[in-house]
């Protein structure tokens, strides 16, 4: 094939569509090389790194944002008109019916382009906003450093945007690694703070062993399947495994298991989920509260995304033996999530430092989240005996993806503004120890709003009404509690679930009580915290309560909703 | 002459795999960590690769081969250059020595 050949088939192939799908990722790349290149040309004095990675983020988002519209009003099924500013959006951004309306693979089914990859990337480009412009108040990237940070920063964000849409076993595994390599740059930022380097190592040594093992695996499964695309993973793994039982006697099966759980590992070390939780505390620890806050959320959001992808991808097949060995995946990620949940409020529990304590949070969170995964994998494999009907399986299972989603949203918020919190208050006492918190909210003006600030989150967090922690954990129990009724499991995992709840509430309301009515220091200076702080705070908290109780809350979960029906068509 | 067939690659694979894994279990220092990394990166390709040219997996293997060469150096670069970090402050590349954090 001669070069103009290859050349022509990428132009008359799904190029447009895809560069077009593609576009706000690609503004993210030029954000990188106009960071590198203001370094270069030693501007960055001139114009500050971070007005480049700012405006990068808000065009993208824009970008997302304006696909989204797009795609719900022409492409869904929702139907309607589009707004007279949406109008101009979609032509600036050149959005046509067949690139951006339709889904379907991109770059030749690498990638996938769907309402559930469109909302994960909206989430994520808003969020990179959100954290550029936390980092811009906290000022942690010194004006030297800027480029590099936000480099790292947009460059992270990338990899978290091509592992959401990811429809292929080479770019599960790019999309982690693209993730994941600068993370390890952005915990060790603080370059000269012996935690720091020490946090760092850590999460680069687990993180680079994972990988591997999860590299592993993906070379086993591709190997065996013979493929290593998304939609053809399923009825494979269902040829391999047809007939033959569940035993364990079948090499077959030992190899496609052993191959399906060496991927889940490296999902659940971006996951943070027991057993491979160890870099977790320690990262977030020696990390700025900034970075932690970035990848509690970002990379839990997209390694979710990614999950439930792969794990809709492994039970694409059809078969009773594919369903039942899909079944005990299911019950093991229940039991994973019960056992991470439980491990993260524990160990928060005997914590001094309140980012360690958001870490262990972090991991009962991811828990959680867990909880509706693993009751997706059991409604979706329901044996024939359990008398479910296929239209009601998928009914329920797109239930169970609406309350991950819905989670991850509320969570975005809650867990930004907690750590936010735990930024700015750093900024002003030099100090993350809760005991350093005593009596902040007996300081006047915007300290006390910040502490207010942080009740919310921390209320929203345990998952009290009337915020939207509650609805979230509320969509998620009672998915769960459906599941129940094909495996009994499902009724423990709930028991544990709420149980783990309750015992949530006294780890946090120790950070409340040192802030609130623990009295001040009699020798503590006077903090006074700018007004721009408390408004950036209480923008992010707001939502918090939006998502509670307020017409909100039915919009959120109806789009949810429609984007988790999507997947089950 | 007869070809090794696929399953002597992936006999290879496997090897280099279980050598990485107990490597970067054992290894105290840091740099022995990433060696036992690299090990199992290198093992997984040669899997990719003995199934595009065994299997059905075709040129996917050679290209995911080719990117994961690419990944695993920027992933070293990265590495290297975090444990330096870790010296500088440290004065060691022990990772038993990384016990500041805990709790």
């Amino acid at each position: 094939m001669s070069a103009s050949e290859i050349l022509n088939g990428l132009i008359h192939g799904d190029l447009p569509r895809s560069a077009e799908v593609f576009g706000p990722e690609i503004v993210l790349c030029l954000t990188v090389v106009a960071l590198l290149l203001l370094r270069l040309f030693s501007l960055d004095r001139s114009v500050p790194p971070y007005v480049v990675a700012l405006f990068g983020s808000l065009v993208a988002f824009t970008g997302v944002l304006a696909q989204f519209v797009y795609f719900t009003t022409f492409g869904g099924e929702v139907g309607g008109t589009p707004l007279g500013m949406g109008e101009t959006l979609f032509k600036l951004f050149l959005l046509t019916p067949e690139g951006a309306g339709t889904a379907g693979g991109i770059f030749t089914g690498l990638l996938m382009h769907d309402a559930f990859t469109l909302f994960f990337r909206l989430g994520l480009t808003f969020f990179l906003v959100l954290v550029v412009a936390l980092t811009v108040l906290t000022g942690i990237p010194d004006n030297e450093d800027g480029p590099d940070f936000y480099t790292l920063l947009v460059g992270s964000t990338i990899g978290m945007l091509v592992a959401t849409t990811a429809n292929h076993l080479l770019m599960l595994f790019l999309g982690v690694e693209m993730m994941s390599v600068p993370s390890y740059v952005m915990v060790g930022f603080l370059k000269g703070r012996r935690s720091s380097s020490e946090a760092a190592l850590k999460y680069v040594v687990y993180g680079a062993g994972t990988a591997g093992v999860m590299l592993y695996g993906i070379s086993l499964l591709a190997g065996l399947m013979g493929t290593a695309d998304f939609a053809e993973l399923g009825p494979r793994l269902a040829y391999l495994v047809e007939g033959e039982g569940v035993g364990l006697s079948n090499p077959n099966i030992v190899a496609s298991l052993l191959a399906v759980m060496m991927v889940l590992v490296g999902l659940a070390f971006k996951l943070s989920l027991v057993p491979f939780h160890f870099w977790c505390p320690d990262a977030f620890e020696g990390a700025p509260a900034e970075v932690g806050g970035y990848l509690s959320v970002a990379s839990k959001a997209a390694a979710f995304a990614l999950l439930v992808r792969f794990l809709l991808a492994v039970t694409g097949g059809q078969g009773e033996s594919l369903a039942s060995l899909n079944l005990y995946i299911g019950i093991a990620l229940g039991a994973i999530a019960a056992v991470s949940m439980t491990f993260g409020n524990l160990a928060a529990y005997s914590q001094t430092n309140v980012k360690r304590l958001l870490a262990y949070s972090t991991i009962a969170h991811a828990g959680y989240m867990l909880m509706a995964v693993s009751a997706m994998m059991v409604i979706v494999n329901a044996p024939a005996s359990s008398g479910w009907s296929p239209a009601r399986i998928q009914v329920e299972a797109a239930r169970c993806l609406e309350g991950l989603m819905y989670y991850l949203a509320v969570y975005l918020f809650m867990n930004l503004a907690a750590f936010a919190i735990v930024a700015l208050i750093r900024n002003q006492t030099f100090s993350e120890e809760i005991k350093d918190y005593n009596g902040l909210a007996h300081h006047s003006g915007t300290m006390t709003l910040l502490c207010v600030c942080m009740g919310i989150a921390l209320f929203s967090l345990i998952g009290l009404p009337p915020f939207g922690g509650f609805f979230a954990k509320m969509m998620i129990f009672a998915s769960v509690l459906n599941a129940g009724s094909i495996h009994w499991t499902m009724w423990a995992l709930l028991a544990i679930g709420g149980l783990n709840t309750i015992f949530s509430v006294f780890y946090y309301m120790r950070v409340l009580k040192a802030m609130f009515i623990a009295p001040r220091p009699e020798e503590s200076r006077t903090l006074a915290v700018p007004g721009i702080l408390g408004a950036y705070v209480l923008v992010i908290t707001l939502p918090i309560l939006l998502t509670g109780a307020s017409p909100l809350q039915n919009n959120l979960s109806a789009t949810a909703h429609y984007v988790a029906s999507v997947l089950f068509p | 002459m007869e070809g090794v067939g696929i399953n002597g690659y992936l006999g290879v694979g496997a090897v280099l795999f279980v050598c990485g894994v107990v490597c970067m279990a054992t290894k105290r220092n840091g740099i022995g960590v990433l060696m036992g990394v690299e090990l199992v990166l290198n093992g997984a390709n040669v899997n990719f690769v003995a199934f595009s040219r065994f299997g059905h997996l075709g040129l996917d293997g050679q290209v995911a081969a080719l990117f994961v060469i690419v990944m695993a150096a920027a992933e070293a670069a990265v590495a290297l250059a975090i444990v330096l970090s870790f010296y500088n402050n440290h004065l060691t590349v022990d990772v038993d020595r990384a016990d500041e954090l805990r709790g």
